[in-house]
């Protein structure tokens, strides 16, 4: 509670105060999110309030997921609002706030309080996306995805409560002891109805496949900073809510939502890659290339804690480290995309990234440095990733879903490397103002933000197993 | 017994019409209207169900709050005040037979887990358990609604300014 | 236990309601109109299993509710400003 105290305490008088104010917050709860893994290594696993609260590892895991998000979602944001002209400490205040509502997902034992934190990040994202009020396609991002946000917590909400009814209970732990117990009469249809609709409200949260057509659109018309912080932090917070409902609460009746998964999963990889090829935009095509990413991590899902009969890396554990490795793609490719474009989200375009190389050679490198390690390059976090996650699908038998991921892998290669070669192209008609126009000035914060998820990326990529055990601990302390 | 079902079923008739009409009236005003007959149909079960509480509590949210809201909304924007042109796009008949289909699953579920039997409609639950029990057992979404009624407020602002 | 097949015909009729009409407020008030019957069903529920739990949820879903109305409404009010026109179709600046 401490926590969402400090998080809030922003005064929204002066600017720069409350980015002082953020700092503070994001430090302090910092510290929390560290000593709460003190604890628990040390007291293991426990629930406070009366059960409605887990912390356990991965509740730690992902909130730092989500803090880190957070804070390079502030450093790219101060640059952008300064071009832009929108210096409202507002843009501070719900970006904190819908990181509260991350937190407590994060760590949310009962499907109620997973509805509330839900609903808490997403209202604030609401008016994230339509914060440019000057630009019609921000508003109606907002507005889109305003619209299918909504449909999609009253469907969740259904959920809920037909799972209540199967069950008895909402909180998570006496779901789980409940299914255990009546497994008879628990499997009737009511319960599968109950899984159906909890997986199509978090499916539209987290844009998997077949619900993912706001995507494109609201990633392109929000602003760039939001739809950095979109991409990354919902996702993560998405995640953690369905790991720890379905691997969790129903691990018991799982041959009921692992088949729906399956299906999610591939049709996202196809759907992702396949539309990202076709893109002529390259925030569209990041967009489409996070729905990929999406089905990556619902393949860990799905193979969630089935595949660790030997102590290999179980299916939750990659999952959880993809999450951590995709925050930080998806932060520095729109963090750059971010720095490139001038005035008014203007040139998006791949046309306009032509011989970028020669005009900002740095920018060049880190948007090809993201890139790569979204293809899932080696030496890349992505690749690391990518390996975990195919390896706990192939431990846990699933060999069609290992294989459709690699495919989507080479398509995904694909993509990313023909936005890297134009602009590294030394194409003949290279327009002499192409040169000499005026070097973009990197602003301390999105410098220092890129800096951060380069290295960190780098770092994942070349010693990974500090982090991947990390990952692997967290799922061993899951409450059950 | 019987009352109760009596009463349930003209009040299930009510909303349901209340439902369709929302959704097929041309007019928005009109949707309003008949969202009120809805909401004061749900309240109305609310109470035959013997959940005070909740009925009471619909009744002023609701009825109350909401609807004054969209009719604000609807004022704001000069939606034209009558039936506008024909609303619904074309895809109309697709979905309705999309949504029959769902209906019929989600009621071959109900009646799947309870059969036929009866609900015992027990006395009234007392306003204090759910006090009390919203206080001890779900304190923790308690708090996290005011963080959201927060958010709500400053998004509000932040929308509504003059830029 | 009518009841709860009540709930789940209000929520489709509001699911296909959004799905088919155009203007950005009556789609919503078809997102209202799901919301109200799922609250039926989470009480319908709560009675069958006679524990009171059920309540403190629909006590929860209704204060996001009116939450939710308050943002919606401010964006689709911030839309306007800018352009006439309320109906789905012509906010579309991005396809494809």
């Amino acid at each position: 509670v401490l926590l969402r105290a400090i998080l809030r305490t922003q005064p929204k008088l002066v600017y720069q105060l409350s980015i002082a104010a953020a700092f503070v917050g994001l430090v302090t709860s910092g510290a929390f999110v560290g000593n709460e893994w003190r604890i628990i290594h040390r007291s293991g696993i426990f629930q406070t309030f009366s059960g409605a609260i887990a912390v356990d590892g991965m509740t730690v895991f992902v909130q730092a997921i989500v803090l880190i998000a957070t804070a390079l979602g502030v450093l790219l944001a101060l640059g952008y609002l300064r071009r832009e002209g929108l210096e409202t400490p507002e843009y501070l205040v719900l970006l904190l706030l819908s990181a509260t509502g991350m937190l407590v997902m994060a760590h949310a034992n009962d499907l109620v309080l997973v509805f509330v934190a839900l609903e808490v990040f997403s209202i604030a994202l609401y008016i994230l996306a339509a914060f440019d009020r000057r630009r019609a396609e921000s508003q109606e991002a907002g507005l889109k995805y305003f619209v299918l946000g909504a449909f999609s917590s009253a469907i969740f909400l259904y959920g809920i409560a037909l799972t209540y009814g199967a069950t008895g209970s909402t909180s998570l732990t006496e779901i789980a002891t409940q299914l255990g117990v009546v497994d008879p009469k628990a499997h009737t249809g009511l319960l599968v109805a109950g899984f159906a609709l909890l997986i199509v409200g978090l499916g539209f949260k987290v844009s998997a496949a077949p619900f993912h057509m706001w995507t494109p659109d609201v990633y392109e018309g929000s602003p760039t900073p939001v739809t950095a912080f979109m991409a990354s932090a919902t996702k993560v917070a998405a995640f953690a809510a369905f790991l720890r409902i379905f691997a969790g609460a129903f691990a018991q009746a799982s041959d009921d939502w692992r088949p729906a998964i399956y299906v999610l999963a591939v049709l996202s990889l196809l759907v992702g890659t396949i539309a990202a090829a076709i893109q002529s935009d390259v925030k569209r095509m990041l967009a489409y290339s996070s729905i990929a990413h999406a089905g990556y991590i619902l393949i860990g899902l799905q193979v969630a804690n089935a595949g660790s009969k030997r102590n290999e890396l179980p299916g939750t554990a990659a999952s959880l480290f993809y999450l951590l490795v995709y925050a930080l793609m998806a932060l520095g490719a729109f963090g750059v995309v971010q720095s490139i474009n001038h005035r008014g989200e203007t040139n998006h375009a791949i046309t306009d990234y032509k011989q970028l190389s020669k005009r900002q050679p740095l920018l060049a490198a880190l948007l090809t440095l993201f890139l790569l390690a979204q293809a899932g390059v080696p030496f890349t976090g992505g690749f690391i990733a990518k390996l975990s996650i195919f390896r706990s699908a192939v431990d846990a038998g699933q060999y069609q879903l290992a294989i459709a991921g690699m495919l989507a892998a080479v398509i995904g290669a694909f993509v990313y490397l023909r936005l890297v070669v134009t602009m590294y192209a030394t194409g003949q008609d290279d327009d002499p103002d192409a040169a000499n126009e005026p070097r973009i000035k990197l602003d301390v914060g999105s410098r220092i933000a890129l800096t951060i998820t380069a290295s960190a990326i780098i770092v994942l990529g070349v010693l990974p197993n500090w982090f991947l055990d990390i990952a692997h601990q967290a799922t061993q302390l899951l409450t059950r | 017994m019987v009352a109760q079902n009596v009463a349930f079923w003209i009040f299930a008739a009510f909303m349901a019409a209340g439902a369709i009409r929302v959704v097929t009236t041309d007019n928005i005003v009109h949707a309003a209207l008949w969202l009120v007959l809805v909401l004061a149909g749900g309240a109305a079960q609310f109470i035959l169900l013997g959940q005070e509480f909740v009925a009471w509590v619909q009744v002023i949210v609701y009825i109350g709050a909401v609807i004054v809201l969209f009719l604000f909304g609807i004022m704001l924007t000069r939606a034209p005040m009558e039936a506008e042109e024909k609303l619904n796009n074309n895809l109309r008949w697709p979905g309705l037979a999309a949504a029959l289909l769902f209906a019929g699953t989600l009621a071959w579920a109900f009646l799947d887990q309870w059969g036929s039997d009866k609900i015992k409609l027990t006395k009234p639950v007392r306003t204090k358990e759910i006090g009390d029990l919203v206080f001890r057992g779900y304190l923790v979404p308690f708090e996290v609604v005011g963080v959201l009624l927060l958010a709500a407020l400053i998004g509000a602002v932040v929308m509504a300014r003059k830029d | 236990q009518h009841y709860f097949i009540l709930g789940a015909i209000l929520f489709t009729i509001g699911a296909t309601g959004l799905l088919l009409r155009r203007n950005a407020i009556v789609m919503f008030m078809c997102v209202e109109l799901m919301l109200n019957a799922v609250n039926l069903t989470f009480v319908t529920f709560a009675k069958a299993l006679n524990d009171s739990a059920g309540q403190a949820a629909v006590f929860f879903t209704l204060i996001v509710a009116a939450a939710e109305v308050a943002v919606g409404l401010a964006i689709i009010v911030a839309i306007f400003r800018r352009r006439q026109g309320a109906t789905a179709d012509d906010i579309d600046l991005m396809k494809g």
